[in-house]
């Protein structure tokens, strides 16, 4: 089934195209659409565990290399390329060399010789290499796209599901599954993708689709601005990501995976401080996956596009397209491990992130930006394990982020629903009486993204923090393992606090009408206790159908009595009650939820050897040993080699006897291997083990701490949001500089605002006036100089040029006009006469030769 | 066509002689085309000079029939002349001098026509006394 990997793609494409050229024009029904739409998933989900199954399971041939349809032409030539010079990487290795040559050289000198040293003479300089960069579109399987493929298959294929019941009544129903369809497409080749241009071509594809799907209530402002937000920013990443493509290119002569990843095994590390051409390469990769995988500085877009639908939230910007930052850097870890410096950078860059939005996530009150800032936290904790160079934890967490918050959103989805579209929390509370379903998938999210053991989110979170703890790869471990346990805190204090807020406590909404007008303009007319619907035309949020400025009734003060006196649905969105979503919404929210309860036990820690027997249990099934062969290892400098499946849980990897030590990223355990990073310093996970003298035991005190700090955040979120609730206005006073910061999210947009989007305005009004001023001031006044100039041309040409032909013309006709009219008698005859002679003349001519030929007989004659 | 007269021509124009029928039918069976032609040219030169020298129009007309007549009279001719030689489709003259009498009784019509105009705008046919051409 593998070799049909390339319709995985297709399908949702051709499912999407269907959709969009069709839907409109035919005016499908919805649920031709949503089957089309679903149906083409379905087909690539299936394909997909096919395809995965054949490949990991089944003792594949190929298995654990990377297979590619080109092997079985299931590709073509997408970029016939020429000849590419390839210096830059070879000069650097050569410079490398040479450093290492010349302190050889000097070692065994004395001083003297040593100063009349001179390397130049003997240094060479390579002749240029070229290879040949021949681009082909081919799709690539290996364990890590095959991990991505199912993620993004089978999260897709709940949330299109989702999506048939959410979507229902909307006007852009087709629009809506084409961009779906697409997206899927695009992302699909993105993780699909054997060569760094098909993944950019999909990583552009899932910005395009981004930005019209947030976009997808056009007709409101905030939708508007929000996507092209996205799109802008979004774009500075793909500088970046674009800039590292060129130096791929030009370093190893190639942008196919397998090759890239051969060349730069053999290329040195190198360490903090040394920027080398791998540093550079890797940072502009990093930049990119900043800008998709909404890392500081590039995280603003992320919150604002909630504005889209929310199985669009749940989709794109939860569970696949955010994720593609960490698939790039999973990706090229090769890369990112030979450059220390970058892999610091990523680690800090990352536990800022979670740390940054899990402290907003705190005091939000929209469900969906709460999500959204939970997303960029979880983002960060991802970025934290690549960082410390635990690439197969980064994508477990992608894995096991895709199930609970892709539930979560949907879940959230399921509330906005039920509620009319209100996502303010504050008029929330109560729901799980009204919808049971949707609560209790939504707890077991909940449990899983607190990281509460067995839960999915356990698993994965504790294994980011454990190896921040114990790396060896980079430096200032603790201080990532420190502030990433204070975000688990944060983490798990404001997800109690969504659930306390909108599942449990006092039904705030038959106090406060809720409905139709959810948005942050809302909120603070809310706030302020105005009405409500003037705030109508910079609506936030998912808000469908409602114009700006329309009315959309009454605030009545007393809705149990309405809906009394007038039954449910009578009058507007003021006066509903909540009520469950129907069952094709329900059903992927249940599918979703056991997946997020169980889906972390694939990736069980070494921590839990006594229990499973095993450090990696599950053979391939267990994701460390299913990614094993896709991460390089700094110290025997190839790529893991797999556990061997065949035999066992039990069995060793096999690179153990040929190698001198497991990998940092999964090793550690135990003994502390000398790395090619040198000394990192301090080593929490070490100075750990030389307290308890037992391994185990290390391991134990961090599930513990972890553990203990997701409690920690519970109980604080449950005393503050259902015991007293009177607290979080209490601290709220205390902490007040804090408080503010958070609630306005840092001031970041407003920052940016500031420094970057005033200064481009102005920049362009500049620009204007100079173009309006200078440019158009230069054109026309060449234009008047020019008329000037024509002036004098054309008086010259009416007064004297016109001057002196009319006067020759004049001395002409006064000297011919007799002659020619004296000839004009105007009698026919005379007309005739002159036509009479020319003929004759005209004869004459003609026969002038016989003429003179008979004359000359004639004179021979009489002579 | 044409054959259909000869023996009617060659009784007509009989000579004197020995086989004298014989020869009077060879002559129009294959009738000299010099004869012809200086009919023609005759023909011509008679309404050229009519037509540069009279003073009435109505007898410049008819000048200009005897040109076209002349006309005729070469392309009836030579048709003749190509029919004997056989090399030429031979009817293309003769359909050709009935065009030309066609063109010329339109023209004889419109002429007329145009007669009358000038003589009910100008009250004579002397065209010694119409200059309009000079205007």
């Amino acid at each position: 089934m593998y070799k049909y990997i390339w319709l995985v793609p297709l399908l949702p494409l051709i499912g999407a195209a269907i959709n969009g050229l069709l839907g409109r024009k035919f005016r499908f029904s919805e649920q031709l659409i949503g089957g089309i739409a679903v149906g083409s998933v379905a087909l690539a989900f299936l394909i997909s565990v096919a395809a995965v199954y054949s490949y990991g399971f089944s003792g594949h041939p190929h298995w654990p290399n990377a297979y590619l349809t080109s092997q079985d032409g299931f590709s073509f030539n997408w970029i016939p390329g020429g000849a590419v010079s390839v210096n830059q990487g070879s000069a650097a290795r050569r410079d490398m060399d040479l450093e290492k040559q010349i302190a050889e050289r000097e070692a065994s000198m004395t001083p003297e010789e040593r100063a009349e040293h001179k390397p130049q003479a003997y240094m060479t300089v390579d002749p240029p290499r070229y290879a040949l960069l021949n681009i082909e579109w081919s799709y690539q399987l290996d364990p890590l796209s095959a991990v991505f493929m199912l993620i993004v298959t089978g999260v897709g294929l709940c949330i299109f599901i989702f999506a048939t019941g959410y979507m229902h009544g909307e006007t852009g129903f087709y629009r809506f599954f084409a961009y779906m369809g697409l997206f899927m497409f695009a992302m699909l080749v993105l993780v699909m993708g054997s060569n760094f241009l098909m993944m950019f071509v999909g990583w552009e594809g899932v910005g395009l689709c981004s930005y019209l799907l947030i976009g997808y209530y056009f007709d409101r402002q905030e939708a508007a601005n929000a996507s092209r937000k996205a799109f802008i920013t979004n774009r500075i990443g793909d500088f970046g990501f674009a800039l590292a493509i060129f130096g791929i290119i030009a370093t190893f002569g190639s942008a196919q995976y397998t090759e890239v990843f051969n060349q730069a095994k053999s290329y040195p590390i190198e360490l903090l401080g040394h920027w080398g051409v791998l540093s550079w390469i890797s940072l502009g990769l990093f930049i990119g996956a900043c800008g998709k995988s909404a890392q500081l500085p590039l995280h603003v877009w992320l919150p604002d596009a909630m504005a889209g639908p929310t199985p669009v939230s749940a989709l794109i910007h939860a569970a696949t397209m955010v994720t593609a930052g960490l698939y790039m850097v999973t990706r090229t870890n090769v890369i990112f491990q030979h450059s220390q410096t970058m892999l610091l950078v990523v680690a800090l860059i990352g536990m800022a992130t979670a740390i940054f939005a899990a402290i907003i996530g705190i005091t939000q009150n929209d469900i969906k930006k709460v999500l959204a800032y939970s997303t960029v936290s979880q983002l960060g904790f991802m970025f934290m394990a690549a960082g410390v160079g635990a690439f197969v934890i980064s994508i477990f967490h992608v894995m096991t982020h895709a199930f609970f918050k892709a539930l979560m959103f949907l879940g959230a989805g399921s509330v906005i629903h039920g509620m009319h579209h209100e996502q303010d929390m504050r008029r929330m509370g109560g729901l799980k009486k009204y919808m049971p379903y949707t609560y209790w998938t939504f707890f077991a999210g909940w449990l899983a993204i607190c990281g509460i053991i067995p839960f999915s989110g356990f698993w994965s979170k504790d294994e980011i923090l454990w190896n921040a703890a114990s790396t060896t790869q980079i430096p200032l471990g603790w201080l990532v393992w420190l502030v990433g346990t204070i975000a688990a805190t944060c983490t798990a204090f404001y997800m109690t606090r969504l659930m306390a807020m909108t599942f449990w406590g006092k039904e705030r909404f038959l106090e406060h009408p809720a409905g139709g007008e959810a948005d942050e303009a809302h909120a603070s007319a809310y706030d302020k206790g105005a009405a409500p619907h003037d705030a109508a035309a910079w609506s936030a949020g998912d808000r469908p159908r409602h114009e700006p400025g329309e009315h959309v009734g009454p605030v009545h003060e007393d809705v149990a009595h309405h809906v009394a006196t007038h039954g449910h649905g009578a009058g507007h969105h003021g006066a509903h009650l909540p009520h469950e979503s129907p069952r094709s919404m329900w059903v992927p929210l249940v599918v979703l939820a056991v997946l997020a309860t169980i889906g972390g036990l694939i990736g069980i820690g070494p921590a839990f050897e006594s229990v499973t027997g095993s450090k990696h249990p599950g053979g391939n099934l267990n994701i460390s040993n299913w990614l094993a062969p896709i991460v390089w290892n700094p110290v025997t400098r190839e790529f893991n080699v797999p556990h061997d499946a065949s035999h066992g849980a039990e069995a060793a990897p096999a690179a153990e006897h040929a190698a001198p030590a497991p990998a940092p990223s999964e090793g550690g355990h135990g003994e502390f291997v000398a790395t090619p990073y040198g000394d990192t310093g301090f080593n929490l996970a070490h100075a750990v083990d030389n307290v308890t003298h037992k391994h185990s035991l290390t391991e134990w005190t961090f599930i513990l701490i972890s553990l203990l700090v997701a409690g920690i955040g519970m109980v604080l979120g449950w005393l503050f949001y259902r015991k007293s609730p009177r607290l979080p206005d209490i601290w709220a006073q205390r902490l007040r500089p804090l408080y503010a910061a958070s609630y306005n999210k840092f001031w970041v947009d407003e920052f940016y605002g500031w420094a970057i989007t005033r200064r481009v305005m102005d920049a362009a009004r500049g620009v204007f006036a100079f173009d309006s001023r200078i440019v158009d001031g230069i054109v026309n006044g060449l234009a008047t100089v020019s008329r000037g100039f024509s002036l004098v041309v054309g008086a010259v040409d009416k007064y004297f040029v016109d001057g002196i032909v009319n006067t020759i013309a004049a001395f002409i006709k006064r000297l011919m006009s007799p002659l020619l009219r004296a000839a004009q008698t105007g009698f026919t005859q005379n007309y005739a006469l002159v036509m009479v002679l020319g003929l004759m003349v005209a004869v004459a001519l003609f026969f002038a030769g016989d003429i003179a030929r008979a004359l000359k007989q004639m004179l021979g004659a009489a002579m | 066509m044409l054959n259909f007269f000869i023996p009617i021509l060659a009784f007509l124009f009989q000579q004197e002689g020995q086989g004298r029928f014989t020869r009077t039918w060879e002559a129009a069976a294959h009738p000299d085309l010099s004869k012809f032609l200086v009919i023609g040219a005759l023909l011509f030169i008679i309404g050229v000079a009519g037509v540069l020298t009279r003073r009435n129009i109505i007898v410049i007309f008819m000048s200009i029939e005897l040109i076209l007549n002349a006309a005729n009279l070469n392309f009836i001719a030579f048709s003749r002349y190509l029919q004997e030689t056989g090399n030429v489709n031979a009817v293309a003259g003769q359909i050709f001098a009935v065009f030309v009498i066609v063109v010329a009784a339109a023209e004889a019509a419109i002429g007329l026509g145009i007669v009358i105009a000038l003589y009910r705008n100008k009250e004579t046919i002397w065209v010694d006394e119409i200059d309009l051409l000079k205007w």
